[in-house]
């Protein structure tokens, strides 16, 4: 919102050497959000006043003239291809190194000296648009300067000083106030400042009705209508406005556009109260306030068709609704070309109605904003004084002939009791009661003082939701007081053991074992999953929760799973990288296992989850299978947490046919580890890479109160590798092989390791080539070679027997 | 003759230790000793001396011999020590193997720098549930009504269960502050915690609005805790996650949950609080808004308004990141790129 402060200066006292930096600092400090503070008379920096002296052709250009023109000191020659130039006409001249913008767009550029097809030309005559005065001069046509004779100002004033625009606009962030409906107009600011810096406020008077007669209201819902005032006023007449109302309509933003008009939103931009005009000799016999018939039909002043739902709150006459209340008028009710008497509306109406009806028709106005921020009803009083007194200014014949004030709905003003001594401790600080009374005063509340504190009634325009308990006042106090004003205090604490905290750490400890110790990356996916991965990955959709209103019709779905979104990733990453590793941790939710831990509520089953994706090319998924089963396998070891097994016990509806494990703790399967299906992947787009998943819930598992890992004192004397090749089934698994070896209990047989597993030429059908490596050592001795060979030679007897090994020829 | 050998061991000697390489050693040698070597030229003069003189001169100049030979082979060992056995084309130029690097979302790592700082003020961490009902989400957050945050185009509830009592009906969270309430009433005061975690809100994105984002909260309860110890904690956390004093400002700001409510300001880094294009020419840039925790929602929490109060603190992650490294599209935490995430490792 844009404030004028020449305008606040009507209602407060400000004083001229007040520093404005320092007002920005303080409203910014103690009310709202002041985002720039911008003195109107720079934006016309040496733009003048300049007078047509002679106008003469342009050798080298028909369009072209070559105006003489007295700048005040000077006569120059300025280069000019307007349409409406003559000899003794008064015209804005913006001279070397003013900012225009050319033909009203793009950003502004610098003025300068220029030749204009090879004749000199000092800066430049301006049209109304190329120095933002368009609203307030427009032009008939396109190549019209702007005509400033009947200005009272010589040739060489600057134009800002010529037209009045000493003034300074305040930008206020919208955001910052939109808990205070009193604020939306510049009374309220003035308000603010009168009590900031102890200045007097000026008051409005009441308007009092010279006429008897009653115009007819009727006010249908109370409720979404507490007030209405309606009054008939003849002698008038779609003239412009005078220049000043204009322009300060025009400095805060808003574009004038006649008389009758600009007084409703001067009114509107004065008090934040909106008001309204509509042609009397359309309304019919009589206004009421009501709800819309289902389907009741409406064209708006913006030309919109509208078909009403009965929600919708209208201003009707006899024969049907003639405006949206408090949104937008309709287009054939309201001020038109040949309008002479008004029906002025001033009314209040309930704030939520009408933001929803706002919303339902993308309709939101100046009026509907404030409106949706619940104004008080007894500002109408200040609107209509307001108004009345600027149709007496503006149209000395007027007369109001009917007038009807409706106020079914009185505002109850807020009582509230704060004590002394509470609002001391909470302010950390006593500030004296004279100051808190001042100040509280200053803002529109009654304080009167008791035994323990004081009794305060809040102001009607603080009691539509904004003000209503004691914490409210300490807030009034402590902001005029001034924040900045109370001394920074320690924290004391009170020290009542250690925080021991072992789920949350084990997350992060798993999280920091992923990224540093297996180099994989997290990623963050939105809950929502795409239905394509959906599908790819899920035999159906029970239990799956889906959003009401979801960002795109094919992510409806919310996480039951994180591997549908980990798999778009891949998906996303494929174009850049042949090998990644990836994981998420995140919450699943499903439409089971309700629970009621907290009072109130029933909430679907929450869990965390991690998922992990491991993918590379598809040649060698041995490969990737064994980093993800390493990295998944090592992770209990390195995070201090309770191991799990794998084991296959049902395979995952996405895993390939032989490639997958399940994760079991305790004998609960807790998790999946597994190559992603080729037709899974094709569905899901992965076009190239392979993928191994994993999916684990980590609610399951279970973190070491400490850590558990045992010193083991370092072998004396040497171990010994000793590796062994040979061939199998290809069907024998390693755990049958590792279990044939270690089978026999030899305490100089330390361990069997994998080594590796061939497949291929020179190797029968059938069968594979696996070699592993026996760790073969004694804590009483070295062996020597004979002993070495003993042991291995043990080991491959029990191969042969067990697994039908046999040593490659 | 004596003098001339005096001059010849000096100059031979400073002759050795100049040469720098095995060649250069192998010339010198050659000048000293070799068949026309200056040594060798002095020992042929010996005859044509007095008879006398003989025997000592040959013995003088064969001392020097000796002397300058053993020169030569200690500076050959020196020399063989220097020298490197690999090639002088080896380019050091080349770059290093890249070790394979993964790493944590940069919003994790600034959720965890923010985690280390309030543990080490004595903080619990929270988490909650993301599912909420409506009655956690706004009725006990003081959310009157009707609020405007309670409608679909705001928030996203779930379907099947987006209509009913506020007990009923549930919503992806709009906030975290609803969990806060979650702590209390299961916890005794005094209350000190932080519960950082993802927001969704129903909006049209940009690049500076997401529909699913980062918040991380702080709360304090305790009996008579004023907000200026709020602005000392607050002071003391930001100069850690910056690793430097970072001036802090309040001022008055609205969120139904706090009363009263402030918008908090730090200093501008990178002006130094001169006024840069960063902090729009103010010299302050708005990172959270905090406050005192509303009476209501001390009551729901089973706390009597009149006894606690506290002070609260919410910081937007997404925009403290976006911060600390200049990210310009909030959109890219989202969007799994690694070619985005693997910046930050």
């Amino acid at each position: 919102m844009k404030l004028s402060l020449n305008w606040i200066k009507d209602y407060v006292k400000i004083p001229d050497d007040m520093d404005l930096t320092r007002l920005a600092y303080d409203l910014t400090m103690s009310t709202v959000e002041v985002e720039g503070v911008e003195r109107l008379a720079d934006r016309f920096n040496k733009i003048i006043v300049g007078e047509i002296i002679e106008v003469l052709p342009h050798p080298n250009a028909d369009k072209l003239r070559i105006c003489r023109v007295n700048i005040g000191e000077e006569v120059k020659d300025i280069v000019c291809g307007g349409s409406n130039l003559e000899a003794g006409m008064k015209v804005v001249v913006a001279c070397p190194g003013a900012m225009v913008r050319w033909h009203g767009e793009g950003e502004p550029v610098e003025i300068k000296n220029a030749k204009l097809r090879g004749v000199e030309s000092f800066g430049m005559i301006c049209a109304s648009v190329e120095v933002g005065l368009a609203d307030l001069f427009p032009a008939a046509e396109e190549h019209e300067i702007m005509d400033v004779t009947a200005l009272d100002a010589t040739a060489g004033t600057p134009i800002a000083e010529a037209l009045d625009l000493d003034d300074i606009i305040l930008e206020i962030d919208n955001k910052s106030m939109t808990n205070r409906p009193d604020l939306w107009g510049h009374y309220g600011i003035a308000r603010e400042i009168a009590a900031l810096y102890d200045l007097p406020l000026v008051e409005f008077e009441k308007y009092v009705p010279e006429t008897t007669e009653e115009y007819d209201v009727k006010i249908l819902d109370a409720d979404r209508c507490p007030r209405y005032i309606g009054a008939k006023i003849l002698g008038l007449s779609v003239k412009p406005s005078p220049f000043e109302m204009q322009s300060r309509i025009w400095r805060v933003g808003m574009r004038p556009i006649n008389a009758l008009v600009d007084i409703t939103n001067y009114v509107m931009l004065a008090t934040g109260q909106p008001t309204h005009v509509f042609d009397s000799t359309h309304i019919i016999d009589h206004i009421e306030v009501r709800c819309a018939a289902a389907g009741e039909k409406l064209q708006l002043l913006n030309d919109k068709d509208l078909q009403l739902s009965a929600d919708d709150l209208v201003i009707a006459d006899a024969e049907g609704a003639v405006a949206l209340a408090g949104v937008m008028g309709g287009a054939k009710d309201s001020v038109l070309p040949e309008t002479e008497s008004v029906i002025l509306e001033v009314a209040n109406f309930e704030s939520r109605g009408i933001r929803r009806t706002a919303l339902r028709y993308d309709n939101r106005t100046e009026a509907s904003s404030r409106y949706e921020k619940a104004i008080d009803p007894e500002r109408c009083d200040q609107a209509l004084s307001m108004a009345m007194e600027l149709f007496a200014e503006l149209y000395p014949e007027m007369k109001v002939t009917a007038f009807k004030d409706l106020y079914c709905n009185k505002l109850e003003q807020k009582e509230i009791d704060v004590d002394f001594d509470w609002l001391d401790r909470r302010l950390g600080k006593r500030i004296p009661q004279d100051v808190v009374k001042a100040k509280l005063g200053a803002m529109g509340y009654e304080v009167t003082f008791n035994e323990k504190g004081m009794h305060i009634i809040v102001p009607t325009w603080r009691s539509t939701g904004d003000v209503s308990i004691k914490a409210d006042i300490m807030e009034e106090v402590a902001r005029m007081y001034g924040y900045e004003n109370f001394e920074a205090t320690t924290i004391t604490t009170s020290f009542d053991g250690a925080i021991n905290q072992l789920d949350t750490d084990l997350v992060r400890k798993i999280k920091e074992y992923l990224a540093f110790r297996c180099n994989m990356q997290e990623i963050f996916t939105y809950p929502w999953m795409s239905e394509e991965c959906v599908n790819a990955l899920m035999p159906n959709t029970d239990g799956v929760l889906a959003l009401a209103t979801p960002p795109s019709p094919s992510e409806k779905y919310i996480k039951s799973s994180l591997l549908p979104n980990i798999c778009k990733a891949i998906v996303k990453n494929e174009r850049n990288f042949d090998e990644f590793d990836i994981f998420e941790e995140a919450q699943v939710y499903l439409d089971k296992d309700y629970t009621d831990d907290y009072p109130g509520e029933k909430l679907p089953c929450q869990k965390k989850h991690l998922g992990c994706a491991f993918v590379g090319n598809s040649d060698n998924i041995s490969a990737l299978f064994r980093r993800a089963k390493g990295v998944i396998g090592m992770m209990p070891r390195y995070t201090h947490m309770e191991g799990y097994t794998f084991e296959k016990v049902e395979k995952p509806y996405w895993a390939d046919e032989t490639v997958w494990l399940n994760i079991m703790l305790n004998g609960k399967k807790i998790g999946d580890l597994a190559l992603l299906s080729k037709k899974a992947a094709l569905a899901c787009g992965i076009k190239v890479l392979s993928a191994v998943l994993v999916e684990l819930d980590m609610d399951a598992l279970v973190p070491f109160k400490s850590r558990t890992n045992r010193f083991v004192r370092m072998p004396e004397f040497p171990m010994n590798d000793y590796d062994l090749s040979f061939l199998v089934d290809s069907m024998v698994k390693w755990d049958e092989i590792y279990a044939a070896a270690m089978s026999k209990n030899n305490a100089l047989l330390r361990d069997v390791l994998f080594v590796d597993e061939y497949k291929g030429k020179q190797i029968p059908v059938g069968k594979k080539s696996i070699t592993v490596r026996l760790v073969i050592g004694s804590d009483e001795k070295t062996l020597t070679g004979d002993e070495i060979e003993q042991v291995a030679n043990s080991v491959l007897k029990r191969l042969t027997k067990t697994i039908g090994a046999e040593i490659r020829a | 003759m004596k003098e001339k050998l005096d001059a010849l061991l000096k100059e031979g000697a400073a002759k050795i230790e100049a040469a720098q390489t095995e060649a250069e050693l192998q010339e010198v040698k050659g000048a000293l000793l070799g068949k026309q070597g200056s040594v060798t030229e002095l020992l042929k003069e010996i005859p044509k001396l007095d008879v006398a003189v003989r025997p000592e001169m040959g013995k003088a100049i064969n001392n020097v011999k000796n002397l300058l030979a053993e020169q030569i082979e200690g500076r050959r060992e020196a020399l063989k020590l220097k020298a490197s056995e690999i090639p002088a084309d080896f380019d050091c130029t080349i770059p290093g193997f890249q070790p394979k690097i993964g790493g944590l979302h940069p919003i994790t790592q600034m959720c965890y720098d923010l985690n280390d700082a309030f543990r080490s003020m004595g903080f619990e961490v929270f988490s909650g549930p993301e599912i909420t009902s409506e009655y956690y989400a706004f009725d006990n957050l003081n959310f009157p009504p009707n609020h405007p945050a309670r409608e679909s185009m705001d928030t996203y509830w779930l379907e099947g269960h987006d209509s009913g009592s506020a007990s009923d009906k549930l919503c992806l969270r709009p906030h975290l502050t609803g969990d806060s309430v979650r702590y209390m009433q299961t916890h005794k005061p005094p209350y000190r915690f932080v519960y950082p975690g993802r927001v969704y809100r129903n909006e049209t994105t940009d690049a500076r609005h997401e529909r699913a984002f980062f918040q991380y909260e702080a709360l304090i309860v305790d009996k008579d805790f004023t907000y200026t110890a709020g602005k000392v904690m607050i002071k003391s956390i930001l100069s850690k996650v910056f690793g430097q004093d970072v001036p802090v400002r309040m001022r008055a700001g609205f969120f139904p949950f706090v009363e009263p409510g402030f918008e908090i300001d730090m200093g501008c880094l990178v002006c130094g609080g001169k006024g840069c294009s960063v902090c729009k020419h103010v010299g302050w840039i708005e990172i959270m808004p905090g406050g005192t925790p509303h009476p209501n929602v001390l009551r729901a929490a089973g706390l009597d308004p009149d006894e606690y109060t506290g002070f609260y603190v919410n910081i937007g992650l997404d925009r403290l990141v976006m911060m600390r490294y200049g990210v310009d599209d909030v959109r890219l935490f989202h969007s799994t790129d690694l070619r985005f995430l693997k910046q930050f490792n």
